[in-house]
């Protein structure tokens, strides 16, 4: 379960797109200058967050995390379901807070006609 | 006994989503609402804190799965006076709030049903923050504190409420990317999430993994904490929320976060230099807060880079850790709850009328609101530790505990930049009284209400000034379990197998 072990080709593109994922996100959150593409960026990280937690269960050939002899005879290896649902739950707080800031978004719009970040400038930023 | 804790949580949870339903049914019921349930559930947790203060803490498995497995709930001398003290703070604000003039111009009831939903929410995400004892979890509240603090600050169409709401959203949005990446590398490099169970195996993490793993904690953490230089949300979010809101964020939403930094540091890791790491950052967190806050022109503004100040304080008693330290810090986020509350409710009313709440507004408003006016005073020579005010006491704690470690350097600091505090706070003092006054702004009078929760606020802080033993005997008790980490671990790990 380490992030060192069994480097496959697998792992490594999991954990390679979860990385840039995140990177990408970061880099659209912290240099964009639109409400809104910064809002994408921070999706991006969620997104990128959340795929890494997954792949942090994953198990080459395991099963689905249910608990029953019939299966857990034939394959005993099953994925780590933590993980799973860790990411659900993260899943859904991003959405909220995602809804909450595309709501405050439109409020910024209304009272300033703009969603460019320089031009919003009533506080110190 | 009379509950156990997990209705601290799951009462005001249900309520709140209850007001909206009960509000179609009378609408009154949604004011009255949140203080009968709030009035309940502090009832409950005085109950169970003095229960856990004879007979140790209690530990709440929920829905039968035994730590390290399943989530519990920690209810502990620290933890239970934090969520006491929250559960005051937030009955004091929700008496303040009750009819408060400004939710009273909108003409339809649909602001005020939110106002009181969201500040459950707050109230039930800080208490949950404090109790539970499961790293996710913890992320889970700490989530909706930030949403409803988001929605809060917002709250006022008319003022850049949702500019100060998207920047806190912001930096909450990366706090929270940073504490997911923390728990997980946790979770795959020890496979837990329960925080005696980490506190067990902590050794085994490999030093890098340890290092990232609490360098993201603590930016995480820090930025609800206030701590520098995460703290620019804070001015913001203070100066454009209502006036109960920004009460709410000193008595409750920081609390919730500095409790994080804490637990994290005393009870999760133990790595070399953090508890030095704390006294610095403490230092510059001060040093900047108090220096921002002596060059503010808006009162609003003033009180909340004061509020970051008082935080770094909290971070460099903690730092000085030992119990006598523990206990100074307990006792100063007890002051600061109780004090920068009051200067909230009250500030906001001498400069209700005024548009931009500037401080020289306050020009001889002693006369036209002598009691406010009195009060906001009050709270000003509390909070810098003037004798014999409740704030003297903390501020002697957190001096006593450095001098007996030997720290005087720290000292002299402290006492110098408690000495811009002084000015400021002085400067605002001398405005009120001995100013002319130049504007030509009416005066609102603090709704009965308001007047009622204010003077309770006041009245504790001559109360705990006179006779600081009413509560020193908690603190001690509640430092005392902070440290005792051992016991911690056992408490929660042993039920696997005492019900198993």
């Amino acid at each position: 379960m380490s992030l060192g072990s069994n480097l496959d080709l697998l792992t490594v593109t999991f954990y390679g797109t979860a990385i840039a994922l995140i990177l990408i996100g970061l880099y659209a959150a912290l240099v964009k200058r639109s409400l809104i593409k910064i809002l994408i960026g921070l999706s991006i990280v969620d997104s990128g967050i959340n795929l890494l937690l997954v792949s942090i269960g994953y198990l080459k050939g395991g099963t689905a995390p249910i608990f029953s002899p019939a299966v857990i005879d034939k394959n005993p290896a099953m994925v780590d379901p933590v993980p799973q649902a860790l990411v659900l739950t993260a899943i859904v707080i991003g959405f909220a807070v995602t809804a909450v800031a595309l709501a405050l978004v439109i409020r910024l719009y209304r009272h300033h006609k703009t969603v460019n970040i320089d031009e919003i400038k009533n506080l110190k930023w | 006994m009379v509950g156990s804790p997990v209705q601290l949580i799951a009462i005001p949870l249900f309520a709140a989503f209850l007001i909206p339903l009960l509000g179609k049914a009378w609408k009154e019921l949604v004011r009255i609402t949140p203080g009968v349930v709030i009035l309940y559930l502090l009832y409950l947790s005085v109950d169970l804190l003095n229960y856990t203060i004879e007979h140790g803490r209690v530990v709440e498995v929920i829905a039968g799965w035994t730590p390290p497995w399943g989530i519990d709930l920690v209810f502990s001398p620290f933890s239970g006076f934090l969520a006491t003290l929250m559960l005051f703070m937030g009955l004091l604000v929700w008496i303040y709030s009750y009819r408060y003039q400004t939710f009273e111009d909108y003409d339809d009831y649909e602001p005020t049903l939110k106002y009181y939903l969201l500040l459950m929410m707050m109230i039930t995400a800080s208490v949950g923050v404090v109790l539970t004892g499961d790293i996710f979890n913890l992320f889970v509240f700490i989530e909706i504190l930030g949403i409803t603090a988001y929605g809060l600050t917002a709250y006022y169409r008319h003022r850049d409420g949702a500019e100060a709401s998207f920047k806190y959203l912001f930096i909450g949005s990366l706090s929270s990317t940073f504490l997911l990446l923390a728990i997980m590398i946790i979770y795959s490099q020890l496979g837990t999430l329960n925080m005696a169970d980490i506190a067990v195996k902590a050794h085994e993490l490999k030093p890098v993994y340890k290092i990232t793993a609490l360098v993201l904690f603590l930016v995480a953490f820090g930025i609800e904490a206030e701590m520098f230089p995460l703290n620019g949300w804070a001015p913001d979010a203070y100066s454009q929320a209502p006036a109960p809101v920004g009460a709410a964020f000193a008595g409750i939403v920081v609390k919730a976060g500095l409790y994080t930094v804490i637990r994290l540091i005393y009870t999760l890791f133990e790595v070399g230099g953090t508890y030095e790491y704390l006294i610095v950052m403490g230092l510059i967190t001060m040093f900047f807060a108090e220096f921002a806050a002596f060059s503010q022109t808006k009162l609003k503004r003033m009180l909340a880079y004061s509020s970051i100040g008082q935080m770094g304080l909290v971070l460099v008693a903690f730092g000085i850790g030992k119990e006598e330290g523990v206990y100074a810090a307990l006792f100063l986020m007890f002051n600061h709850a109780i004090i920068k509350s009051l200067l909230f409710m009250s500030g906001s009313y001498l400069v209700y009328k005024s548009k931009n709440k500037y401080i020289s507004e306050l020009n001889g408003v002693g006369k036209m609101m002598p009691v406010t006016s009195f009060l906001f005073a009050l709270g000003a020579f509390a909070i810098v530790g003037f004798p014999p005010f409740a704030g003297f006491w903390s501020k002697l704690a957190v001096l006593t505990a450095a001098a007996d470690s030997g720290m005087l350097l720290i000292i002299a600091l402290i006492l110098s930049i408690s000495l811009i505090e002084v000015i400021y706070y002085l400067r605002v003092v001398n405005r009120i009284y001995f100013v002319k006054r130049d504007t030509d702004l009416g005066i609102t009078k603090p709704t009965p209400q308001a007047m009622f929760s204010m003077l309770v606020l006041g009245a504790i802080i001559l109360i705990v000034g006179f006779y600081p033993d009413v509560i020193t005997g908690v603190l001690h008790k509640a430092s005392a379990t902070l440290l005792d980490k051992g016991s911690y671990i056992n408490d929660v790990l042993s039920l696997s197998q005492t019900i198993n």
